[in-house]
């Protein structure tokens, strides 16, 4: 499986990956508008970088988690979890229900709410260049190796290597999505905290999608119960009305 | 006037005023005329139209259930208004959604397109299936007005069990299901309402909802026709709704005490004061008032906690669908205007459909004297028009259509289009550039502000003679006007023709035939070119050729011309560093400039700025 | 001014032309209904549709079926009408107004023509209201908005024209545009209420007429009842 590994460390906040994102998708420039949030990520910022204090850049985007709560949810099945890591939108499946937007806990999912014909806009990891065997064109774009693309395991690896190479400089020495939400295939390593990327500063490592499993799978079991129990309460509803009737010969309706 | 006319009169208002916003809402897209956002996908229309009024409707399959599987025959006046009242609501939470989604056309798309996987797959399906299980129970209604369909009418009779009983089924899924929607969001949603059961606390309240919506409905309807309140069936729905709402409230608290979340109740933060109110009207009042058994059995009684359960059992809806995750997500959304007139005007033509239902056909024993249909049919004459309107039913026809023709009319009249048309840009003035051989030029005045050397430029390009390369465009009369002037918006485009302008006779005081032909029609299209009159508009030399009068906003025009040039002069004069956003926006030089002024500003980023390419060095 | 013009231009034009569209849909619906009502108590329930599109197709041009009766006034109202219809709905300013709001427009009245149609309407409707004034059978069978429909419909060709062919000022140039607006505007309000609805009714009002002959000859009353005009005359 792909993956991204950004190190916060490394990063001068040049902007060239949100200028090739851009540039990739023709993405038209953006204005400040009610419905955007101060993160810089909206229907046309597919990526963007969060500037906090101490000249830490930290770039913003689709996380594309290995267990996607968006791909789980979507009622349509307009998102989707290639075999190659990316998490995809189809807009033509859509139905623009927006529960996609819901679940993410990174918040990720934006929205085209100026247009007529609204669709969900994210960073796709640029699907079509990874299947042609590139790499996207925000870590290409790269000229620092802040963001690296690669396969998941291997940045994992290399991440370990540079946390024992430097000990002391990374937070905590976390690989921030190696565990969280089930791991995710864009990968942080940072020497500050970044758990204001999500909504909960405290993720649970487990899938997102567990959490409505249970649920799901009680469905047919419920359906079938529900209708078994109605049936058999008419019938011994039924039964004991007539034996009441039987008891009681004649004038005692009520 | 009679009551029910009025309230008629009333609903057709609204479903007009409804429908001027739902044109807008088309027009225009979700994002200007609805307040959600990026924070908030899911508001009022997912909270109250959806998620709500599928709980509203749970008297049918709650009410069925008594009838047809527990055999309680006495409950049978009021199986029909139920059923009735589930099949509307049904209907109108459809309709509702398709204001709510994006693209509403699509809406069939899980039909075809299986997710098992999603708890919003489940939903469709069982609204899907559900509503139609209601058409078919409720069909022999209708057909029992014409004899020409006996034979579907005694099909569906014979099987009304089945349809009963697949009600009840699908009823239990969904019910349940609209919980399971939000078992995803652990990270949003407050503990206090977050919990693994959710779905099996949403099906309880909607039994304890569906009996008190049946009796607040019954309750209303008597009110509207004047008929006799059914107080004592009533007041057993209350009986039975004790013991629902002693189940929700023991299954609640008993879990809030498992997860250990009792504490946050006495937080006294924002969520605590909202579960307060909302147990107070779902659990606390409607269980003391109905346990009672003299309250129980009044008017009053069965009023105020019909009312409480309702309201708080929406609001119990409300606060799971979103208002509980602001304190997550950090959004401030408060519903539109549009979005409150499109849910209302839903509501209100479902309502009329049911006025409709019960007064065309037997939903009741009997049905309600029809106020547009008197005994004397004699035809209706209206003073302000001096004509007869026809008979009291044609009357009201053209009365209500009339009505809700003009609600419309003046719902779009009000609706302020050219806000709209701006796509949700918001206005930001450019203030004029203060200083003078250097000048602070901070447009927005958010203090995240550019010190331009004017006279370091003036010098360095030529003197007097380059000042026309970047005052590229000067008002009559002026040889260096201000970038302001006309990149009047930091970010919208500005007509920097002003027709008003030129013909009052404070301004110009032109006549027409000065710009434009006098045998032509006057419009932008055949007016004569701007420099035909003002010869020095456009100075040669300009590095900025003007195109067209708009002028781009302030941000655009300031990037545009400054980095292009510097960029051209990077390559130049072998300075890599010229091009680059702290050149300009330089954060030592804009502190120092705002300390004193703009302290608790500090640290404040624009987000906005597009930042142009490094050269290599 | 100019704030008061933006008025007249944007909200107000909207309600009125919301009310007129809205309001012919509404009659339209209307009387189909009431046609509908009132053919189920007919006896015979054939409808002659073929008579009655030859009826409504035949009035359309009023002078093939007035030609030996009153030629000059069929003559007249057909062409008063011809620029009535054509110079507001293709006249160029108008096209690049709804261009510049929707962003659709349509082939458009060269210049010239749309003048000469303006004057002709103009004088027809002159011509139309002398014609009521001084004819002894029309004064006897008229209302007063009938004496007043001519002149109100003039009103916005008139201040259209000056507006578009004479070199005035500028101050009198707003005046007279905002006069246009305002007058149009009171016209697009009162066609669904008055006689002008016929633009819409025409098809439905051969139907009504048509259906009449269907009863039988005690049920007249019956007819007007549904349709809502009893006592009044036909």
């Amino acid at each position: 499986m792909k993956a991204i590994l950004t190190d916060i460390t490394k990063c001068i906040g040049c902007f060239k990956c949100v200028k090739a994102c851009k540039e990739t998708y023709d993405l038209p420039g953006d204005y400040p508008r009610r419905w955007t949030q101060n993160d810089g990520l909206s229907a046309l910022n597919w990526t963007s970088i969060v500037i906090k204090p101490d000249d830490h850049f930290i770039r913003k985007q689709c996380r594309h988690c290995i267990e996607p709560a968006c791909v789980s949810v979507c009622p349509v099945g307009a998102l989707k979890k290639t075999k190659e890591g990316p998490v995809i939108y189809d807009n033509d499946k859509c139905m623009g229900c927006r529960y996609c937007m819901m679940a993410c806990p990174y918040g990720i999912p934006r929205y085209d709410w100026d247009q007529r014909i609204p669709y969900i806009r994210k960073c796709i990891m640029c699907y079509d260049r990874i299947k042609n065997g590139q790499q996207p064109a925000c870590t290409a774009a790269c000229p620092e190796e802040a963001t690296i693309f690669g396969e998941r395991d291997e940045l994992i690896a290399i991440a370990r290597q540079r946390i024992l190479d430097n000990p002391g400089k990374y937070y905590q020495d976390k690989i921030w999505g190696e565990h969280e939400v089930g791991g995710t295939c864009v990968l942080y390593l940072s020497d500050i905290d970044l758990s204001f990327l999500s909504y909960d500063r405290k993720l649970d490592n487990e899938p997102l999608p567990h959490t409505t499993e249970a649920a799901m799978k009680a469905v047919p079991p419920v359906f079938a119960g529900m209708g078994a129990a109605m049936i058999g309460l008419h019938w011994v509803i039924g039964r004991r009305m007539k034996r009441e009737q039987e008891n009681k010969p004649k004038g005692g309706s009520e | 006037m009679d009551r029910v006319k009025i309230f008629k009169l009333i609903l057709w208002i609204v479903t007009g005023l409804g429908l001027s916003a739902a044109i807008a809402r088309f027009a225009f897209g979700l994002g200007v005329t609805t307040n959600l956002s990026d924070t908030t996908p899911w508001g009022f229309w997912i909270g109250f139209d959806v998620v709500s009024g599928v709980a509203l409707a749970a008297g049918g399959f709650v009410i069925t259930a008594t009838v047809y599987i527990m055999r309680k025959e006495e409950f049978h006046p009021i199986v029909k208004p139920a059923v009735l009242t589930a099949f509307l609501g049904y209907i109108a939470v459809i309709v509702g959604l398709l204001f709510d989604l994006g693209l509403p056309w699509n809406i069939w798309h899980p039909v075809v397109q299986w997710q098992h996987h999603s708890a919003l797959f489940e939903v469709a399906w069982c609204v899907m299936l559900y509503t139609t299980v209601l058409a078919l129970e409720f069909s022999p209604v209708p057909l029992e007005e014409t004899s020409r369909y006996a034979k579907i009418r005694s099909f569906l009779m014979r099987y009304r069990l089945v349809f009963v009983i697949l009600g009840i089924m699908l009823s239990t899924l969904h019910q349940s299901s609209l919980g399971s929607l939000f078992l995803i969001m652990p990270f949003k949603l407050h503990p206090l309402w977050y919990t693994p059961i959710l779905p099996i606390m949403f099906f309880i309240s909607a039994i304890a909802l569906g009996l008190m919506m049946v009796t607040f409905e019954s309750l209303f309807t008597s009110w509207l026709y004047r008929r006799k309140a059914e107080t004592p069936l009533l007041a057993k729905l209350g009986k039975a709704a004790v013991w629902v709402i002693a189940i929700y409230a023991l299954v609640r608290f008993i879990d809030l005490g498992a997860r250990g979340a009792l504490g946050y109740i006495f937080a006294g933060s924002f969520e605590s004061i909202m579960f307060i109110v909302e147990a107070s009207m779902v659990i606390i009042i409607p269980l003391i008032l109905l346990s009672i058994p003299r309250t129980r059995h009044s008017l009053k009684g069965l009023w105020a906690a019909s009312l409480l359960v309702v309201l708080g059992i929406v609001f119990n809806r409300i606060n799971v669908a979103g208002l509980m995750m602001t304190s997550a997500t950090g959004s401030h959304y408060v519903p539109s205007l549009s979005e409150i007139l499109i849910s209302a005007s839903v509501v209100s033509a479902a309502v009329l459909a049911f006025l409709f239902a019960v007064e065309h056909f037997k939903v009741w024993e009997r049905k309600p004297i029809d106020p547009e249909a008197k005994v004397e049919k004699l035809p209706e004459f209206d003073r302000a028009s001096n004509t007869w309107l026809g008979r009291p039913e044609v009357a009201a026809r053209i009365k209500y259509s009339l009505a809700f023709v003009l609600a419309v009319a003046v719902g779009l009249m009000f609706w302020p289009f050219d806000r709209l048309e701006s796509r949700g840009i918001q206005d930001t003035p450019v203030v004029k550039a203060r200083g003078g051989e250097k000048l602070i030029i901070n447009g927005n005045r958010n203090f995240d502000l550019v010190l331009f050397k004017h006279k370091m430029h003036e010098d360095t390009l030529g003197g007097k003679e380059s000042c026309v390369k970047c005052h590229h465009m000067n008002i009559p009369g002026d040889k260096e006007s201000g970038c302001w002037q006309c990149h009047a918006d930091m970010n919208k485009y500005t007509d920097a023709f002003r027709h008003d302008w030129h013909a009052s006779p404070s301004g110009g005081n032109l006549g027409c035939v000065k710009c434009h032909e006098p045998d032509q029609p006057k419009m932008a299209l055949t007016a004569s070119e701007c420099n035909e009159c003002h010869k020095d508009l456009i100075p040669p030399g300009a590095a900025i050729k003007v195109e067209d009068y708009t002028a781009p906003g302030y941000v655009d025009a300031m990037h545009g011309s400054c980095v292009e040039c510097h960029k051209e002069k990077a390559a130049a004069l072998d300075k890599p560093k010229l091009p680059q956003c702290t050149t300009c926006h330089d954060q030592e030089v804009s502190d120092s400039i705002n300390q004193a002024i703009a302290a608790k500003h500090e640290g404040r980023k624009s987000p906005w700025v597009t930042m142009p390419e490094i050269e290599e060095n | 001014m100019q704030p008061l013009m933006d008025f007249v231009a944007g909200p107000l034009f909207r309600l009125t032309f919301a009310i007129m569209l809205l309001g012919l849909l509404r009659i339209v619906v209307l009387t189909v209904w009431g046609v509908i009502q009132a053919r189920r108590q007919t006896d015979d329930k054939v409808m002659p549709w073929k008579l009655i599109t030859e009826n409504t197709l035949g009035w359309l041009v009023p002078v093939l079926r007035l030609w030996k009766t009153r030629p000059i006034y069929s003559v007249v109202s057909f062409v008063f009408h011809i620029g009535l219809i054509l110079v507001p709905i293709f006249l160029i300013g108008h096209i690049q107004l709804i261009r510049e709001s929707i962003g659709i427009g349509w082939p458009v009245l060269s210049d010239n023509l749309a003048d000469i149609l303006t004057i002709v309407t103009m004088v027809t409707a002159v011509a139309l209201f002398l014609g009521r004034l001084f004819s002894k059978e029309a004064r006897f069978i008229s209302r007063p908005q009938d004496y007043v429909w001519p002149v109100l419909l003039a009103i916005p060709f008139a201040t259209g024209y000056v507006c578009n062919n004479m070199a005035i000022g500028a101050g009198v140039y707003q005046w007279t545009m905002l006069f246009h607006m305002l007058s149009a505007e009171l016209i697009f309000v009162f066609i669904p209420f008055t006689k002008i609805a016929h633009c819409v009714l025409v098809p439905f009002s051969q139907m009504v007429s048509t259906l009449g002959w269907k009863f039988p000859p005690r049920s007249g009353e019956g007819v007007a009842e549904t349709l809502g005009k009893k006592e009044m005359p036909v």
